[in-house]
């Protein structure tokens, strides 16, 4: 019996076998995201394409979201994985409020909290790279970085998704200035850390969008910037090549 | 001649084999632990959708196909639900008629229930329930088999169109398609609105006109399609116009003999 | 008949109903966030088949979600207490997905936990032993040993045996009760005490290193210079390992942080001063 799906016979009424697995609960949209702190600001940054396989779905589906209490998230992958996730987090701080008589929710303890949500399915993975971004508690700019299942770190850039694997080498170069030395030093000394402005990471960010839209193709059509300063949230929108 | 009148009329095993008492013993449960939907059964085609400046335009055609089987010509694949929402559903008809049910219970309790004649229900609210739904049962490992089109209006009365499929994937744009029609229709679509916000300059007409085109284009090219299908308009300000039993106009199948590489016309 | 009548009393019953009622539940029910967390499982007869189709990238290096992993993680017992080294290389199939991980994790000021294989699994199970400690604290009035401390940990994996659980780690503490102690918990359910482990993809190099220079009467300072030189070792031979060195003494006092030491630094210096890796040109 066949097990491509699909009726090209008269549908088979029913299986010799039950097949559970043949319907896959998976699948990938697409698409690209990318956060960096700065000193007092950071910045969650995505392309609005979503696929499915070689379709584009849509031209702008908004993929980073304001979830409230000066912190943004995305949750890159599984489109509905990541809509359930961010979901549940946002009811989460609304509950969080009740409880805490309106108390705002610190970057910390809202990774830390992500951290459970992902993990609590383990063994049902959400398939998602998530990144939250926001302000810590000195105002000092934070991004923390997911794996599927909860392993969570604090960075000062990250790039997830489809071109997560172009993007981060060069974030490491332009961001942390991995590599980099000072001229006339013969590569002895290495140029030393300090912090971009607002103006120089946005312009790193749509660097980062248009390279990644030439080269990969779940990656285009839009690019969405949401920047977290001590004011609230602020979004900037850019096109990206359409093809 | 059989002499024991107790066998008389009776299956000979001769002639329709042994029995099988496996069929027989059969309880719900005995054979699988549990069957849930696997494959699509009795299948509905393409839906696609436009907005335009005043609202949105759905149409769907009326096959249910039974694998390669044309089997029924006669199903309603668009579900009113309210004063002004649609649902477009292609894939598994059974589990339309599901859907259905649920969308009925839904605007029974909302709309008619717990209503004060105020807060009815809108498109955004019948596609956040449906996402919802079809995500909870797709986590539960048993999926409503379907992709469909919510056409109607937003919070703030503009016109509003999205997308679930049966993982509880959403999108919304201001052209769709499910199924053949993502490749086929979406193009044609696309060509009246390049860009998604630019709906407002697309009059009912043109957008009319191109889901005609769309519906044709489909019929040529889609071997689950046929030319009977329903539309609805959705307008601001206006009742919901439910267009049944349309057919697909001005078809032209001279292009068919242009067609190499299969069949009889083998060169 | 008694079907039909059942249907029509008890409203929760109808499937129209439960279905929308269990949607609606699956979104108010808060998560749980208790100490003995529940875990969500696939609703299906293999659920960890499920898991390993979707995540087994050894196997199949298509598969969709891959799971940070990879590691060199070593401790061992020496008179001045115990050393911890770890490298801080995250992997997820040929991936590097970091290379500043926090490998050491600080259960509380007396007790480390390392963290080799699923990083996830590490880092969340030894969180939740941290906060499992704390009550032990509160309830008995004195800091838990690390026999118990462990076993706490290797009796939950042992729950999860056969699941997919991945994790190599030790528990490393000094009581009064025990002295400096290390015990080696893994996914298995492994659990033994011992003076010295290596952990992870690059376990053989450190071991290499570790064990022909290792000697109880070694100074603290001789002790951490050699657990930096065998995770140098590693991450030298273990494309799994690599990034940067995090080093830890554990005494009496507590557990004391000796530094960040980045790979790319520290092995022309460590090459230069000992006139080693001879097999790598200047």
């Amino acid at each position: 019996m066949s097990r491509t799906t699909v009726a090209s016979e008269y549908s088979a009424e029913i299986q010799s076998t039950p097949i559970e697995h043949r319907f896959n609960p998976y699948s990938d949209n697409g698409g690209t995201v990318l956060g960096i702190a700065g000193k007092d600001f950071a910045v969650l940054a995505g392309d609005t394409r979503h696929v499915t396989g070689y379709n584009i779905n849509s031209r702008y589906e908004p993929r980073v979201f304001d979830v409230g209490d000066n912190i943004v998230m995305t949750a890159n992958g599984f489109a509905a994985d990541g809509k359930a996730l961010i979901d549940r987090f946002k009811n989460q701080i609304k509950w969080y409020k009740f409880n805490n008589g309106g108390k705002k929710l610190e970057m910390q303890s809202a990774a830390r909290y992500i951290q459970q949500l992902l993990y609590g399915k383990r063994f049902f993975p959400y398939y998602v790279s998530t990144l939250i971004a926001g302000l810590d508690e000195e105002g000092r700019g934070a991004v923390y970085s997911y794996d599927p299942v909860g392993s969570y770190e604090r960075e000062q850039c990250r790039a997830g998704g489809a071109a997560a694997s172009l993007i981060m080498p060069f974030l490491d170069n332009q961001v942390n200035f991995k590599n980099q030395f000072i001229p006339g030093t013969d590569g002895k000394e290495k140029r030393p850390f300090e912090y971009l402005s607002l103006q120089e990471v946005i312009e790193l960010v749509k660097d980062a969008f248009n390279s990644a839209a030439e080269r990969h193709i779940h990656v285009g059509d839009g690019l969405e910037i949401l920047i977290v300063t001590k004011d609230g949230v602020r979004t900037e929108y850019s096109p990206l090549k359409r093809d | 001649m059989e002499h024991n009148p107790f066998k008389w009329g009776r299956p000979d095993d001769a002639v329709y084999g042994a029995y099988n008492h496996q069929i027989a013993e059969a309880g719900v449960n005995s054979l699988f632990p549990k069957m849930n939907t696997q494959n699509p059964i009795i299948t509905g085609t393409s839906v696609i959708g436009i907005k335009y400046k005043d609202g949105v335009i759905l149409a769907a055609d009326n096959m249910g196909s039974y694998g390669s089987l044309m089997r029924f010509s006669n199903v309603e694949r668009l579900l009113t639900i309210g004063e002004n929402t649609v649902v477009g559903v292609s894939g598994d008809i059974s589990d339309a008629q599901q859907l259905a049910r649920y969308l009925d219970s839904l605007e029974l309790q909302e709309n008619v229930y717990d209503n004060d004649g105020e807060n009815q229900l809108k498109a955004v609210n019948v596609h956040e329930y449906l996402t919802k739904l079809l995500y909870h049962r797709r986590s539960q490992m048993n999926p409503l088999w379907n992709a469909l089109i919510v056409g109607g209006f937003d919070e703030a009365g503009e016109p509003f169109m999205k997308s679930v499929d049966l993982l509880g994937v959403s999108f919304s744009s201001s052209t769709l398609a499910t199924g053949f029609g993502a490749h086929l229709a979406v193009p044609l679509l696309r060509q009246v609105i390049p860009e998604d916000k630019k709906y407002v300059d697309v009059t009912e007409e043109q957008a009319r006109k191109v889901i005609e085109d769309c519906m044709r284009v489909l019929f040529y090219r889609d071997a689950r399609s046929m030319d009977k299908y329903s539309m609805v308009t959705i307008k601001k300000g206006q009742e919901l116009k439910f267009e049944k039993d349309l057919v697909v106009k001005d078809q032209n199948w001279r292009f068919a003999q242009n067609i190499r590489g299969y069949g009889n016309a083998q060169q | 008949m008694n079907s039909i009548a059942k249907q029509y009393t008890q409203g929760n019953v109808n499937p129209v109903s439960r279905e929308i009622n269990d949607a609606m539940a699956e979104l108010a029910t808060p998560p749980q966030l208790g100490l003995a967390p529940t875990l969500q499982l696939p609703p299906i007869s293999q659920p960890t088949d499920f898991l390993r189709a979707h995540t087994d990238d050894a196997t199949n290096p298509d598969c969709k979600i891959k799971i940070a992993h990879g590691t060199t993680t070593l401790a061992f017992r020496f008179q001045g207490g115990i050393i911890v080294a770890v490298d801080s290389r995250a992997t997820a199939g040929n991936w590097i997905a970091s290379q500043t991980v926090n490998k050491v994790i600080r259960i509380n000021p007396k007790l480390l936990g390392t963290m080799a294989g699923g990083a996830a699994d590490c880092q969340y199970w030894e969180t939740w032993l941290g906060s499992q400690c704390r009550l032990y604290e509160l309830r008995n009035k004195e800091r838990i040993s690390v026999a118990a401390a462990s076993k706490i940990l290797s009796n939950l994996v042992y729950e999860y045996k056969g699941m997919g659980l991945s994790m190599g780690t030790m528990i490393c503490g000094v009581t009064k009760k025990e002295g400096p102690t290390i015990f080696y918990v893994d996914s298995d359910g492994t659990r033994l005490k011992g003076d010295l482990f290596c952990v992870g993809s690059g376990q053989t190099f450190a071991y290499g290193v570790l064990d022909s220079d290792y000697k109880w009467d070694l100074t603290v300072e001789e002790a951490l210079y050699l657990g930096k030189r065998s995770i140098l070792a590693a991450t030298h031979r273990d494309a799994y390992s690599g990034g940067s060195i995090n080093l830890y003494h554990v005494s009496e006092e507590g557990w004391e942080y000796h530094g960040n030491y980045n790979v790319g630094d520290i092995f022309w210096d460590i090459k230069a001063k000992e006139h080693s890796f001879v097999n790598v040109e200047t």
